[in-house]
């Protein structure tokens, strides 16, 4: 997996690049916009990672300059402005996901991993399989091993979601960005409540858990062994 | 530039000129109407005089021949201011009459002629004009009766000179006024100016002097006073919140300096380390959290998220947030409840759902009935209608209303506005966490939509209620600061 990081701080430029590496991707560094967009256009990369203030030219217009000579490879921005308003704006440029700084790298490392695997990844399956689970999209039916399993229309959202990115970590913002639709951080551990819940109805009573909670990052579905 | 460059380049000034032209014109031509008229009066006057003379002199030269005419003519000629005379004989020879001399050629003529003569006895050398009238008379006599023009000049005389004096007079009196009322302008002008630059340079307590007359100016004062209360409300805000800040982020950030420190200076196990760490990254996620909705409150207040608003159901915000909390409600030992009629909201629903997901936050936070306000004998049924909480979206008059209510101890009345106040976190909750920014934000989105957050008695417990105009009704009129209702 390959990476571009076009960033002007230095010692998060050099953090962020030795932390991707530690956990096996292949990172490389910009420190400015031109020199982004030109690594950007020439180098092929599963992912880049944009700062949205950028000396010589900033990351929306990267962006921009980018998808406007087809360039379709996932781009993250990271941005010191959080607000929505500033979101939909990168959203709008072009970009495929938006991280307001400070971020944890537990946070920005899922969101890069959903992005390749969305890049790189088959078309969208109509029917997902974690072990023994089944969550057939069409037909709104999930079911493990023989049982099937009732889920409110909001946790099949959430395990759908969930399921879709199976063998990958999906944290608490994610959720609440992509199941609920809101972008603000709440205050209490409101999603760890309803992932409990959707625990109880499809890990309990059955041997092996499919549903694992990743400290310090958040969720992932997956089959313990593969 | 000069106080008279100033003078004469303002409005006023300008507009008294323009006006002193125009009536300067206007009395002319007046003048000049009358002149015309009168000139053209004294004439006609003349003419007709002239030409009953002559009838009557015919007629008398008719029936007396020339001695009735000489005789008669003679006579005329002596009254005192008495018309001009002529009588001539076939060859030119003047036989009667007062006039001493003729411009050449005037006698030869009939009719209506302007002339220069001199009469018989002037001694003066001076021409006079006069308007004739010459006939041929039986027997090939030639008569003469006219009449001075000096009175009609003199007339003239009068009405120029009046002409003069009126135009002197408009001149003068208009620049006065011009000069006055431009000066009076230019002193509260001034006045305003001066302010302005007092507050620009940092005073903003200053205010513009409004006068009593209510006129544009004390209008436009009014309002630019109104903006400046604003302004100034806005800046001890500011300044509030960046003392709040240095002093709630700074007790946070020392407590996270002094773990990190002591970590350093133990020399304990890895897992103490980790320990350390995990708690530093905790308290900085919390000190996160408190930016961002300090960063929130600012745009808020500050207007900058009114470009993303639309319309949208104030029943499925309610519905939405109901659905996300429920189950944190009940872990708690709550019931969270919702009660939504679909009523359309103009705003931006992002804030709104935020500022309705703190007030629920915070009745589950806060909202547990206080154990020594329970009485023993509460049943089970009460128990479970005093551990409720109720999320509401309804319509009232042309409000929408989206209310949360608890059955915990409420807030007491003399706290409520206090209350809503960044940081404040009431003696009650100093031991729940929290940023104790979440009434603020929610009160910071209602003002930005120009409505308000109402804490009221539920008797007990707290009713929170974001008022916010109706979509039909909103006009995007946000910016007064919202007042707290005593009453539900």
């Amino acid at each position: 997996m390959r990476l571009l990081i076009i960033e002007d701080d230095r010692e998060s430029a050099d953090y962020l690049a030795k932390a991707f590496r530690e956990v096996g991707y292949v990172a490389e560094l910009a420190a400015d916009g031109e020199e982004g967009l030109s690594l950007a256009e020439t180098g092929d990369y599963d992912v880049l990672v944009v700062d949205r203030m950028l000396p010589k030219r900033d990351g929306l217009s990267l962006i921009g300059a980018l998808r406007e000579k087809g360039n379709r490879t996932p781009v993250l921005i990271l941005s010191a402005l959080g607000q929505v308003d500033d979101r939909i704006k990168g959203l709008r440029a072009g970009g495929d996901d938006y991280l307001p700084k400070p971020y944890s790298f537990a946070e920005l490392l899922a969101r890069v991993e959903v992005l390749s695997r969305r890049h790189g990844g088959p078309a969208e399956e109509t029917t997902y399989r974690v072990g023994d689970l089944e969550l057939d999209r069409l037909s709104h039916r999930v079911v493990r091993g023989k049982d099937e399993l009732t889920l409110q229309p909001r946790e099949f959202r959430l395990l759908e979601y969930l399921m879709k990115h199976a063998g990958q970590v999906v944290t608490r913002t994610m959720l609440l960005e992509n199941v609920w639709d809101y972008h603000f951080d709440p205050q209490t551990n409101v999603i760890d409540v309803h992932i409990s819940r959707l625990r109880s109805k499809i890990d309990k009573g059955f041997e092996r858990p499919l549903l694992h909670t990743i400290r310090g990052a958040g969720y992932m579905i997956r089959d313990g062994i593969r | 530039m000069t106080a008279f460059g100033k003078l004469i380049r303002t409005t006023a000034f300008r507009l008294t000129l323009a006006y002193l032209f125009l009536f300067a014109l206007f009395a002319a031509s007046l003048l000049g109407y009358f002149a015309w008229n009168t000139r053209r009066l004294i004439t006609e006057q003349i003419t007709s005089t002239v030409n009953a003379e002559i009838g009557e002199i015919d007629d008398i030269f008719g029936r007396r021949g020339l001695r009735g005419l000489v005789f008669t003519i003679e006579n005329r000629a002596l009254r005192p201011g008495a018309n001009l005379y002529l009588v001539t004989t076939p060859n030119g020879q003047a036989i009667a009459g007062n006039v001493g001399s003729l411009a050449p050629g005037v006698m030869a003529t009939n009719g209506w002629s302007e002339t220069a003569y001199r009469r018989l006895e002037d001694q003066d050398n001076a021409d006079h004009r006069a308007l004739v009238r010459v006939t041929q008379l039986s027997g090939g006599f030639r008569l003469l009766i006219g009449r001075d023009l000096e009175e009609r000049k003199r007339l003239f005389g009068i009405v120029a000179n009046a002409a003069q004096w009126s135009l002197l007079i408009v001149v003068v009196l208009g620049l006065a006024g011009g000069v006055f009322v431009a000066r009076r302008v230019l002193r509260r002008i001034d006045a305003m100016t001066g302010t302005t630059q007092r507050i620009m340079a940092g005073d903003l307590s200053g205010r513009l002097p409004v006068g009593r007359s209510g006129d544009e100016l004390d209008r436009l004062a009014e309002n630019l006073n109104a903006m400046l209360e604003r302004i100034e409300a806005l800046m001890v805000g500011l300044k509030e919140v960046s003392d709040n800040i240095a002093h709630d982020l700074k007790t946070p950030l020392t407590r996270l300096r002094n773990r990190a420190e002591e970590a350093l200076a133990s020399s304990g196990s890895d897992a103490e380390y980790r320990h350390a760490l995990e708690r530093t990254i905790e308290e900085s996620d919390g000190l996160i959290r408190t930016f961002n909705a300090l960063l929130m409150i600012a745009r808020a207040e500050s207007g900058q998220a009114r470009g993303n608003m639309d319309d949208f159901d104030a029943a499925e915000v309610a519905n939405g947030i109901h659905e996300l909390y429920e189950p944190l409600a009940e872990e708690d030992g709550m019931t969270l409840r919702v009660k939504a009629t679909s009523t359309r909201l103009h705003g931006n629903r992002e804030l709104i759902s935020q500022a309705l997901a703190n007030l629920v936050e915070n009745a589950i936070k806060y909202g547990t009935p206080a154990p020594s306000a329970q009485p023993l004998s509460a049943g089970a049924a009460d128990s479970a209608e005093s551990r409720e909480i109720l999320i509401e979206a309804r319509r009232d008059g042309n409000q929408v209303l989206l209310s949360v209510t608890d059955h915990g101890p409420g807030i007491p009345e003399a706290d409520r506005k206090h209350a809503v106040e960044r940081f404040v976190r009431l003696e009650a909750s100093r031991t729940q966490p929290g940023s104790g920014l979440g009434l603020s934000l929610a009160s910071a989105v209602a003002t930005l939509h120009g409505g308000e957050l109402r804490l009221a008695d539920a008797h007990p417990g707290l009713t929170a209620t974001l008022a916010i105009p109706a979509a039909d009704t909103s006009e995007r009129v946000a910016g007064q600061t919202p007042d707290m209702s005593k009453t539900g």
